[in-house]
């Protein structure tokens, strides 16, 4: 990764108005929890909040705000001539891009999945389940990084583009089409959280896929996405 | 004209089209060492051309080399070439000093003594440590100019590099590009006014309507932008004495009486500038307006292109 170009990648994701905006979304599923924890209805957090509220929206929209300008915004402003015109490998570009992108992300999506499992979980996996949760949000905005990233690449509407993404494909069709669960990065949250701690998330049973299925899945979105990105830089040609 | 052994820029039949509209039509030059202009007017396919010569665009058709490399798809190439497009593509929260630095880093340049000279060639030294979002057009293309030329490259590239900015900085910058090219580097700049091309470029490359028109020393070209006749609208009074007295001087091909106005067609503007007034004092006339009427850069061309 160039360094150069991650800091000012980093600059451009980290602005208070973008730090703002994911820091109020992230308000809404903690909010919940606290309050739902509050009420002693502790122990459905998972059902409640944690699958609903934080894989299945919080993440996923969070990711995308950042994500699809990390590369929206250069098509845009017309600024991306001044990474490509260069001697920098396009694969480096992107490394920086992601990499600013999950600096500013991840931390956030992995401590509020952290927090609201923690204040779900009993004393007895209340460890192994933050760890679990920690991993699976981690894995999770790596992988929606790495999709947004792309879909900003391709169209500078790729917000419009994501917003149908998150809600028809991830929140609506792989709830209820069941092979498509190896195709969503939220079964992939899942199924890592479920297959590294299987008591304290017991209730995403039903909706969870197989450990190695997940890892795999999650890793390979990852990288694949990333590559279309790199072939998409090396073929486009820049406005 | 000056000819070298092997150019530096090489473009061979290169078209570009998006969909049905053709932005580049079958272009074929060299660029050697030194400073040559692309002219023509707005539209003509002169940004698109120099996309593809900078490698941000792939060409429909044929093949353009820089320093003996393809240009498309070799980001190693920018170690030795600079590019300015035209447009204001600039990071407006960075101050112009981290925006050249940032340049020079991706250029894997790490000696600061390099961004001060570039900054200082382009005179900003001042100004370095101000946000870019509160320059103004002419700073801000100076800035982008020092980004361009921080690591010291064989070849650059400048889209329309004079817009925006006052004489005083034309002059400065005509200065600084003569003194790159003086060392033995290449230099390609486009622009849609002759005037600017002609300050700087010994050789023209004249676009028009996305064709390569005309190319070579720019004395001939202009020659042929001044042999063409001129439509130049007279409003005078004594109307009809002036007109007599205009059809009478040789510079004046033929005349048209309209709307209180006499077009007149000349195949001599110089000439038909420097009478025009004295033939209005000798039929006692007075000289409300002198207009060209067809002055645009697209009627010229246009013209250029017919012969």
């Amino acid at each position: 990764m160039n360094g150069a170009l991650f800091l000012v990648s980093l600059r451009q994701a980290a602005s208070l108005k973008r730090l703002a905006v994911i820091v109020v979304f992230a308000l809404v599923p903690l909010g919940t929890a606290i309050a739902i924890s509050a009420l002693g209805d502790g122990e459905d957090l998972v059902n409640s909040v944690l699958d609903p509220l934080v894989i299945a929206t919080f993440l996923p929209i969070t990711v995308m705000t950042i994500a699809t300008t990390a590369f929206g915004n250069e098509v845009e402003d017309r600024t991306l001539g001044l990474l490509t015109m260069k001697p920098v490998s396009r694969l480096a570009i992107v490394l920086a891009k992601l990499g600013a992108t999950l600096s500013v992300t991840a931390p956030l999506a992995v401590l509020v999945a952290i927090v609201v499992t923690v204040l779900g979980s009993d004393d007895e996996s209340v460890g192994s389940a933050a760890v679990a949760a920690g991993v699976a949000a981690a894995m999770g905005a790596a992988a929606y990084s790495s999709i947004f990233t792309w879909a900003g690449l391709m169209n500078t509407r790729a917000l419009g583009f994501g917003l149908v993404y998150v809600l028809l494909w991830e929140a609506l069709l792989v709830t209820f089409i069941e092979g498509l669960r190896y195709l969503s990065v939220r079964s992939y949250i899942i199924g890592v959280m479920h297959g590294m701690e299987e008591s304290a998330f017991s209730e995403l049973a039903d909706r969870s896929i197989e450990l190695p299925a997940a890892l795999a899945g999650a890793i390979l979105a990852t990288v694949v996405f990333a590559y279309l990105t790199v072939r998409r830089l090396q073929t486009m040609d820049v406005p | 004209m000056t000819t070298y052994a092997s150019p530096t820029i090489q473009v061979n039949a290169v078209s570009k089209w998006y969909g049905n509209v053709v932005a580049v039509n079958d272009v074929t030059f060299d660029v050697h060492p030194g400073i040559s202009g692309i002219l023509g007017p707005n539209g003509a396919g002169k940004t698109t051309l120099l996309h593809i010569i900078a490698g941000l665009a792939a060409p429909s058709e044929g093949e353009v080399r820089v320093l003996g490399e393809p240009s498309r798809g070799n980001p190693e190439l920018y170690r030795r070439i600079g590019v300015m497009a035209e447009h204001d593509a600039l990071y407006p929260f960075m101050t112009g000093r981290e925006f050249v630095t940032f340049a020079a880093r991706l250029q894997g340049v790490q000696d600061s003594d390099a961004v001060d000279e570039a900054i200082r060639a382009v005179d900003l030294v001042e100004a370095q440590g101000r946000r870019i979002g509160g320059y103004s057009r002419g700073m801000r293309q100076r800035i982008r100019m020092a980004a361009s030329l921080v690591h010291d490259p064989e070849v650059l590239i400048l889209d329309e590099p004079l817009n925006g900015t006052d004489p005083r900085q034309r002059l400065h910058f005509g200065e600084m590009v003569q003194r790159f090219a003086a060392s033995g580097k290449t230099v390609l700049i486009s622009s849609h006014i002759l005037e600017e091309v002609e300050a700087l470029a010994e050789r023209i490359l004249l676009m028009v309507s996305s064709k390569l028109a005309a190319s070579g020393d720019y004395r001939a070209i202009r020659e042929k932008l001044d042999e063409r006749p001129f439509m130049v609208r007279v409003v005078a009074s004594k109307q009809r004495d002036m007109a007599a007295a205009l059809v009478r001087n040789p510079a004046v091909e033929s005349i048209s009486l309209a709307d209180g106005a006499i077009d007149v067609q000349t195949g001599n503007i110089g000439e038909f500038q420097s009478v025009v007034a004295r033939l209005a004092q000798e039929v006692g006339s007075r000289l409300y307006r002198v207009e060209p009427l067809d002055d645009s850069l697209e009627s010229v061309f246009t013209y250029v292109v017919q012969r």
